[in-house]
């Protein structure tokens, strides 16, 4: 029978040889995700209810995880509980971790292969709570990793629930004084009010800098049409818009997908806006009523089956909707009525924005 | 199809100008021209039904049983009926409002006909703001109002314009006596904050239940119950606020909820997949389709279909489907513990559809009950009122006479 240490170690496997440059066999993958759904099943109850269909194991919505604990361990045995913004206990998806050296495993390859390709390390200005502000975020969890990961210095510029846009100019200024290549990371509404703040003050950043932004919008604040924020954040940061990209997760996920044009600014050839996949995760537009894969380049909701989520489920069906982009994919938003909630949220509330 | 404000405002004008001649109409002539509009749509939208498809989203045979359904309540006899019930409790005229403006909404797209019908019937011209999805249908019943006279033809008019344009909105509700509105209680709030005094008739938010009593599950009844309850489900692809999304069932020794569950599904929802298809669901609709059956299968059982689902779980906590044919079985041991339970839906709860066996108890039961005040109606009836049914707890004529 399969042990939890061995699927831990078949996963941490995949993960580790692919950043060593290991090509990854997608059929290796599939199987893995077949015993960990068959080894998950057994283990979570929620999950052993749902009926297959088709040929891969069933998908666990991720409203699920708003009204249950999805996890193989007991709840003593929690080490970090991840939940999603929101308001009321309703609205906010909860991932209770055991362990987290498959989520910093994934987080750090995946980063590293399409955020820091070109630098071991960097500056680090991060428009974002720090994990101390806010220990129930993934997102800040993860960006806490980075600064150990990959930072040579890290600000927070977000501190006591406000974006300190002094502290942001100060750092950039010298950042530009200095010429060194910096990294600004954040949320998208981190951003925007960024824009509304900083009036007329721009930045013109070092060659080698680069900018990460993650989450929607969730109907809590001004919304910006993602493009003419891209614009916005290049005119303002002085950085080129292939250098800016979109990092995708999500509370219910262990691994991030990202955009692929900062790697091929890099590396080449440049290819369209799409976002990469980590070759330890499927991430398919399904049908909404047979739940199978779409063709070519419909749009259907997006499951991910996520290699990394041992101690949860690792079939997750979202509810955003996503479409193949060459050998990418585009996520096109949540769908209008699905609860709005992510990572993006927490910051926005702190800005007391309604 | 977009005006501006000074096409709106000036359709306004014309329709309430087209109030007095209206009015000077005998009731029985309007009844007559009425009927005569409703046989003449009745054909136009059999030659447009390709095109009122593609605007209502609903499949082909869906918006021929719709129109059929809903225009067979226009005849004659029940237009004078409906009169006779109106003037009962009064000695005066009739002292019809000088003119209505109504707000659609796109999800029921035979809505516009008893909101337009009764008040042209009792004298009152209509300005309709059609749903930005859907102006077909109205503009084929203006066009038939036309048609069958010029002086009810007159009285009402069709405008299109974007949500939330308040220029156009203005224009809309300035000359109206009344405002009527359907939609979200969003939509319903938004345009209440804006028309200031002029009294408002909201059709906001709404769900439906059914409660189906053990005799109707008996080998007896099972299979009318089967296929009344489909039909409730399946028209207008449960997108209306009449639509049930939840189904109360009596336990019963010999019939279990699972089992009742399973038939419903292969012996109704299944076959009617085929002879009334539900429309294209949009992909938004089915992201939140895959999230509800996935937490269906997971606090209870599903059971799908290629374009239906049936989830029976326990009464509570409710769970709102996504429509699209999506509904769930909740057993209860009786009519007790589903009115309690219908408690939660308060005022949102629009109608209630009731086995006859059960019907008069539920009735008496729900008149009891102030939170509630829904409308009862036998199970297959649910989707196809009568004319003179009410609306949102007031009677259909609500607010048009201000005697």
């Amino acid at each position: 029978m399969t042990t939890r240490g061995e699927l831990k170690a078949r996963i941490e496997g995949l993960i580790t040889g692919f950043e060593a440059g290991q090509q990854v066999d997608a059929a290796a993958r599939d199987e893995l995700i077949e015993d960990l759904a068959t080894w998950q099943a057994k283990r979570i109850p929620e999950y052993g209810r749902l009926q297959r269909h088709g040929a891969w194991p069933p998908a666990l919505p991720t409203d699920v995880f708003r009204f249950r604990r999805i996890a193989a361990h007991p709840k003593e045995d929690d080490l970090r509980v991840f939940r999603s913004s929101g308001t009321t206990s309703s609205e906010r998806s909860v991932h209770a971790y055991g362990d987290l050296d498959l989520y910093d495993v994934a987080a750090r390859a995946a980063a590293r292969y399409m955020l820091f390709p070109d630098v071991e390390k960097m500056v680090l200005v991060i428009l974002a709570p720090h994990e101390h502000e806010a220990p129930d975020s993934s997102l800040e969890y993860m960006l806490a990793r980075f600064a150990e990961w990959f930072g040579t210095q890290c600000t927070w510029v977000w501190r006591d629930g406000a974006l300190d846009l002094g502290l942001l100019t100060e750092h950039l200024h010298q950042a530009e004084a200095s010429e060194e290549a910096v990294a600004v990371l954040g949320t998208s509404f981190a951003f925007v009010h960024a824009e509304d703040g900083l009036g007329a003050r721009r930045f013109e950043l070092a060659p080698g800098s680069r900018v990460m932004q993650t989450g929607g919008y969730k109907g809590r604040s001004r919304e910006v049409n993602p493009e003419v924020l891209l614009a916005s954040i290049s005119a303002r940061f002085g950085v080129g818009a292939p250098r800016i990209i979109n990092e995708f997760g999500a509370t219910e996920l262990s691994s991030q997908m990202y955009e692929t044009t900062l790697r091929e600014d890099i590396d080449g050839p440049m290819g369209p806006r799409r976002l990469w996949v980590p070759p330890w995760v499927r991430a398919t537009p399904v049908d909404p009523d047979t739940l199978q894969p779409v063709h070519g380049e419909t749009v259907g909701i997006l499951r991910i089956d996520d290699a990394a989520n041992l101690d949860s489920v690792c079939c997750i069906q979202t509810a955003d909707l996503a479409r193949r982009l060459d050998d990418g994919i585009v996520v096109l938003g949540r769908a209008p009525g699905a609860s709005p909630r992510g990572c993006s949220l927490a910051a926005d509330q702190a800005l007391g924005a309604q | 199809m977009t005006d501006d404000a000074s096409v709106v405002r000036a359709h306004a004008a014309s329709v309430l100008e087209a109030g007095a001649t209206l009015r000077s109409s005998t009731l029985e002539a309007r009844a007559q021209w009425l009927a005569d509009s409703a046989a003449t749509l009745m054909k136009d939208a059999h030659d447009r039904r390709d095109a009122l498809s593609e605007a209502t989203g609903l499949s082909v045979p869906m918006v021929e049983w719709a129109t059929r359904t809903t225009l067979d309540t226009i005849r004659e006899d029940s237009m004078l009926a409906l009169a006779r019930t109106v003037r009962r409790g009064t000695d005066r005229d009739l002292d019809p409002v000088t003119m209505l403006s109504v707000i659609l909404a796109g999800n029921v797209f035979t809505a516009s006909v008893r909101g337009i019908v009764i008040p042209l019937l009792l004298g009152v011209p209509v300005l309709v703001k059609a749903s930005s999805g859907e102006t077909v249908f109205p503009a084929l019943l203006r066009d038939a109002l036309r048609s069958a006279s010029t002086q009810l033809g007159a009285a009402m008019n069709v405008v299109a314009f974007s949500g939330g344009d308040v220029e156009c909105e203005a224009a809309l509700v300035e000359s109206a006596e009344v405002v009527s509105v359907y939609g979200s209680d969003e939509t319903v709030a938004a345009v209440a904050a804006r028309i200031g005094d002029t009294p408002l008739v909201a059709h906001g938010h709404g769900v439906s239940v059914a409660y189906c009593g053990a005799h109707a599950l008996d080998e007896a009844h099972i299979g009318n119950t089967i296929e009344s309850l489909s039909l409730d489900i399946c028209a207008y692809d449960q997108r209306g606020c009449l639509s049930p999304q939840l189904i109360y069932v009596e336990q019963s020794p010999h019939r279990s909820a699972a089992d009742f569950a399973e038939r419903l599904s292969e012996e109704g929802l299944g076959p009617m997949g085929s002879t009334l298809p539900r429309g294209t669901l949009p992909v938004s609709v089915g992201a939140a389709q895959a999230q509800w059956r996935g937490i269906a299968e997971v606090e209870g059982t599903l059971l799908r279909g290629n374009t239906h689902a049936v989830s029976i779980r326990e009464r509570e906590p409710i769970r709102w489907s996504p429509a699209y044919r999506n509904v769930t079985i909740a057993p209860v041991r009786g009519v007790d513990e589903a009115l309690r339970a219908m408690q939660a839906i308060g005022p949102h709860l629009k109608c209630v559809g009731t086995d006859t066996g059960s019907l008069s108890e539920v009735e008496a039961r729900l008149a009891d009950s102030s939170p509630l005040s829904a409308y009862t109606c036998p199970i297959g009836e649910m989707q196809t009122p009568p004319l003179d049914a009410p609306a949102d707890g007031h009677p259909i004529w609500h607010a048009l006479l201000r005697n």
